[in-house]
C-alpha cells in the first residue's frame, strides 16, 4: 500500500503499443498498455499464451523497443535512453527468466555466472568480487561450495536460485519475474517464491510478475493486471480482485482453475 | 472380477554408467474397468516410465527385474513388436503432452484419421472402408471430441489449428480403435488454463458416455483432482499412497503426499504460507535404504532408515506405505 498521498511510481509506462509483423501481418501484440509500480510493489500480469505479458516484460525493461508509447524510470523518461545511460540503467533493472536450464551457460561455474554482471558493469573485481558471489550465494540459501559447480551438476531449483543471484548483483530496485518458476516441480516453486518473498522484505525490491499460474500470483503479489490479446481487460488489488472480478474473461479464468477437495 | 490392468509387484532397472537406475522399485497398481486413476508425483519419480512400460514403449534399454503387467489377464510386459500391434492403439490407446509432436505436419487432420480408420478395419479383419466412408467415420470422431464444423477441420493441417484443437484431434485419434483403455500422460500440462479445464471436461464427458478407462499421468494435483476416482501418489520409483482421489487430496496419509500439497498455492480460501518439502529428490542409482523418503521426512526414525516400509491401510482402499503414517 503507498503511504504518501501522491507516490511517484517507481516504473511506470503510458499508452505501450508493440506491433510485430510476420507473414505480411501486422500483430499488435502489445496495444495500448498503461501500468504504474510504486516502489516496494510486487505487480502481477496474468493472461494465456498470446496475451502479450512477456513482451509486456520485455518492453519496460527496454529489451524490445515499443512501437509507440513512454516508460519512465523513478521519474524519469527512459524511452529513448541509449549508450552509457542505459548501461547505468541496467544496474537498476533486472530480470529473471522461466527455464533456468536455458539462462545459464553451461562452461561457466555457479561463481562465474553469478559475478558476470558484476565484472561486466565493473563493480567489483579480486577479493571484493569473491565476497559478493558469496554473499549473493547466501542471499538465495545456497552453499558457497556451489560456486566451483557448474549447471549440469544442479537441480532446476538450485539454477533459478543462481539465476536469481545473478539477477541481484548489481543491487538492483526492481526486478522483472518471468515465469519463473513455470518449470519448476510444485516443492520447489514453494521454495523459490519462498526466496522472492523473503528478498522483496529484506533489500525493498520492486517486482514485476509474469505469470499464467493464478494461485502463484494470488499468493506472492500485491496487485494483479490481467490481460488479453494484448490490452489489459481490469486490475486492482489481487485478493479482491479474484475474489470478486468485474469482467468475464477474468471470471473464467478463475473458473477454469481446478479446485482441490478439503478436509 | 479380474482386473483390466493389473502391475504386480513390477521392477525395472535402466543402466547407466554409473549402475543400474532402480526407476520402478516395486510397483503394485490394479485398475478396473470404468476407472479413472491418477498417478501423482514430480519430475523423476518413474510416473512417465511406468506409462511407457504400460505400452510396451518403455526405456530402450532398461531391465525387466521381476513382476507383471497384466491387460485382460495376459502378461505384456515382454511381448514382441508383432504382438504388441494388436493391443498397442488398439486396445490401449494413449495421448500425449504436446499434441503437434504427435501429429504429421505434411498431412491433413482427415488424413491421419482416415489412415487410422483404414489401420483399425484392417486389424479387425474387415475390408478397407472407402474415401467418403472414412471421411464420414473421421467426422463422427471430431464431433464426439467437440471440434465443431468437423467437416472443415478435417481438411486443416495440425498448424491450422490451436493446442486445444490438436489435443482433441490426438484424443479422437486414440479413440479411432474403440480402445478399452486409454493413458493420458500430462495431457493438460502444455495448455492455457481455459483450454485445461475444456479438456478435462471432454475426458470426463468421453469416461462418463463411453465408459473408458483411464490412467491419467500428471504432476498438476488439479487435473488430477478434476478427472480421476483414484489417485496413486509416486515417489522415487514407488507408490507411497493410494485411494479415492477425494480422500487423498483432503486427508493425505504419507508425509510425502503432505509435503506436496502444502507447496501448492491456492486460488481461493485463506492465504497460508507454503512450506516446500525439504532436500532433494534421491539418487535412483544409490537409493536410501528402507524407506526413499526417510532423508526428507520429518517423521523418520530408525526404522525407516532399516526397512522398507509395505502398504497398509486401516480402509483397505485408502493404503500408504509409511511405517509412521497416522491411520486412525
Amino acid at each position: 500500500m503507498p503511504t504518501s498521498p501522491e507516490p511517484i511510481p517507481l516504473l511506470s509506462a503510458t499508452g505501450l503499443v508493440k506491433v510485430f509483423h510476420a507473414g505480411g501481418r501486422a500483430v499488435r501484440a502489445v496495444d495500448g498498455v498503461d501500468l504504474s509500480l510504486a516502489a516496494g510493489e510486487v505487480l502481477g500480469v496474468v493472461g494465456e499464451s498470446g496475451s502479450g505479458k512477456s513482451t509486456l516484460a520485455r518492453l519496460v525493461l527496454r529489451l524490445t523497443e515499443p512501437s509507440a508509447g513512454r516508460i519512465a524510470f523513478d521519474g524519469r523518461d527512459i524511452t529513448a535512453l541509449d549508450g552509457e545511460a542505459m548501461r547505468r540503467l541496467r544496474r537498476d533493472m533486472q530480470i529473471v527468466f522461466q527455464n533456468p536450464h536455458s539462462a545459464l551457460n553451461g562452461r561457466r561455474t555457479v561463481g562465474e555466472a553469478v559475478a558476470e554482471p558484476l565484472r561486466v558493469q565493473g563493480v567489483a573485481r579480486g577479493a571484493a568480487l569473491d565476497a559478493r558471489v558469496d554473499r549473493l550465494l547466501d542471499q538465495v540459501s545456497l552453499p558457497r561450495a556451489f560456486r566451483h559447480r557448474y549447471p549440469h551438476e544442479l537441480s532446476g531449483g538450485q539454477k533459478q536460485r543462481v539465476c536469481i543471484a545473478r539477477a541481484l548483483a548489481l543491487e538492483p530496485r526492481f526486478l522483472v519475474l518471468d515465469e519463473p518458476t513455470s518449470a519448476l516441480d510444485v516443492s520447489v516453486q514453494a521454495q523459490i517464491l519462498d526466496v522472492l518473498g523473503e528478498l522483496r522484505r529484506e533489500l525493498s525490491l520492486t517486482y514485476l510478475f509474469i505469470s499464467h499460474n493464478l494461485a502463484v500470483v494470488r499468493y506472492l503479489c500485491d496487485r494483479v493486471m490481467v490481460m488479453r490479446e494484448g490490452r489489459v481487460v481490469e486490475q486492482g488489488p489481487v485478493a479482491a480482485l479474484f475474489a470478486a472480478p468485474a469482467e468475464a474473461y477474468t471470471r473464467t479464468l478463475l473458473d477454469s482453475v481446478p479446485r482441490l477437495p478439503r478436509p | 472380477m479380474s482386473a483390466l490392468l493389473a502391475i504386480e509387484d513390477y521392477h525395472l532397472a535402466i543402466p547407466t554408467f554409473d549402475g543400474p537406475a532402480r526407476v520402478l522399485n516395486g510397483i503394485d497398481l490394479a485398475l478396473e474397468e470404468g476407472e479413472t486413476l491418477g498417478i501423482v508425483g514430480e519430475s523423476g519419480c518413474g510416473k512417465t516410465v511406468l506409462a511407457r512400460t504400460i505400452l510396451g514403449i518403455g526405456p530402450d534399454r532398461a531391465e525387466r527385474k521381476q513382476g507383471r503387467i497384466l491387460f485382460e489377464g495376459r502378461d505384456v510386459a515382454d511381448l514382441s513388436a508383432r504382438d504388441w500391434r494388436g493391443i498397442r492403439g488398439v486396445k490401449i490407446a494413449m495421448i500425449f503432452q504436446d499434441p503437434m509432436t504427435y501429429l504429421n505436419p505434411l498431412f491433413t487432420i482427415g488424413r491421419q484419421l482416415g489412415d487410422a480408420i483404414a489401420a483399425h478395419a484392417r486389424a479387425e479383419g474387415q475390408a478397407r472402408p472407402g474415401r467418403a466412408a472414412r471421411r464420414v467415420r473421421a467426422a463422427t470422431l471430431l464431433d464426439q471430441v467437440g471440434l465443431r464444423e468437423p467437416e472443415r477441420v478435417l481438411d486443416y493441417y495440425p498448424h491450422q489449428l490451436s493446442g486445444g484443437m490438436r489435443q482433441r484431434v490426438l484424443i479422437a485419434l486414440a479413440l479411432s480403435g474403440k480402445p478399452r483403455l486409454l493413458i493420458a500422460d500430462e495431457p493438460t500440462t502444455a495448455l492455457d488454463v481455459t483450454v485445461q479445464a475444456q479438456v478435462l471436461r471432454l475426458l470426463r464427458d468421453l469416461v462418463e458416455t463411453l465408459g473408458l478407462t483411464v490412467v491419467m499421468i500428471s504432476h498438476d494435483v488439479g487435473a488430477i483432482a478434476a478427472l480421476t476416482g483414484r489417485v496413486a501418489v509416486m515417489y522415487a520409483g514407488n507408490v507411497v499412497e493410494e485411494g479415492p482421489t477425494a480422500r487423498v487430496l483432503a486427508r493425505p496419509l504419507h508425509p510425502y503426499t503432505q509435503g506436496l500439497l502444502a507447496a501448492l498455492p491456492e486460488i481461493d480460501g485463506a492465504i497460508r504460507r507454503l512450506s516446500g518439502v525439504p532436500g532433494t529428490i534421491p539418487s535412483l542409482i544409490d537409493p536410501p535404504p528402507g524407506c526413499r523418503f526417510h532423508p526428507r521426512c520429518p517423521r523418520a526414525t530408525a526404522l525407516c532408515a532399516a526397512e522398507r516400509p509395505a502398504m497398509r491401510g486401516a480402509d483397505p482402499a485408502h493404503r500408504v506405505a509409511c511405517h509412521h503414517a497416522d491411520l486412525a
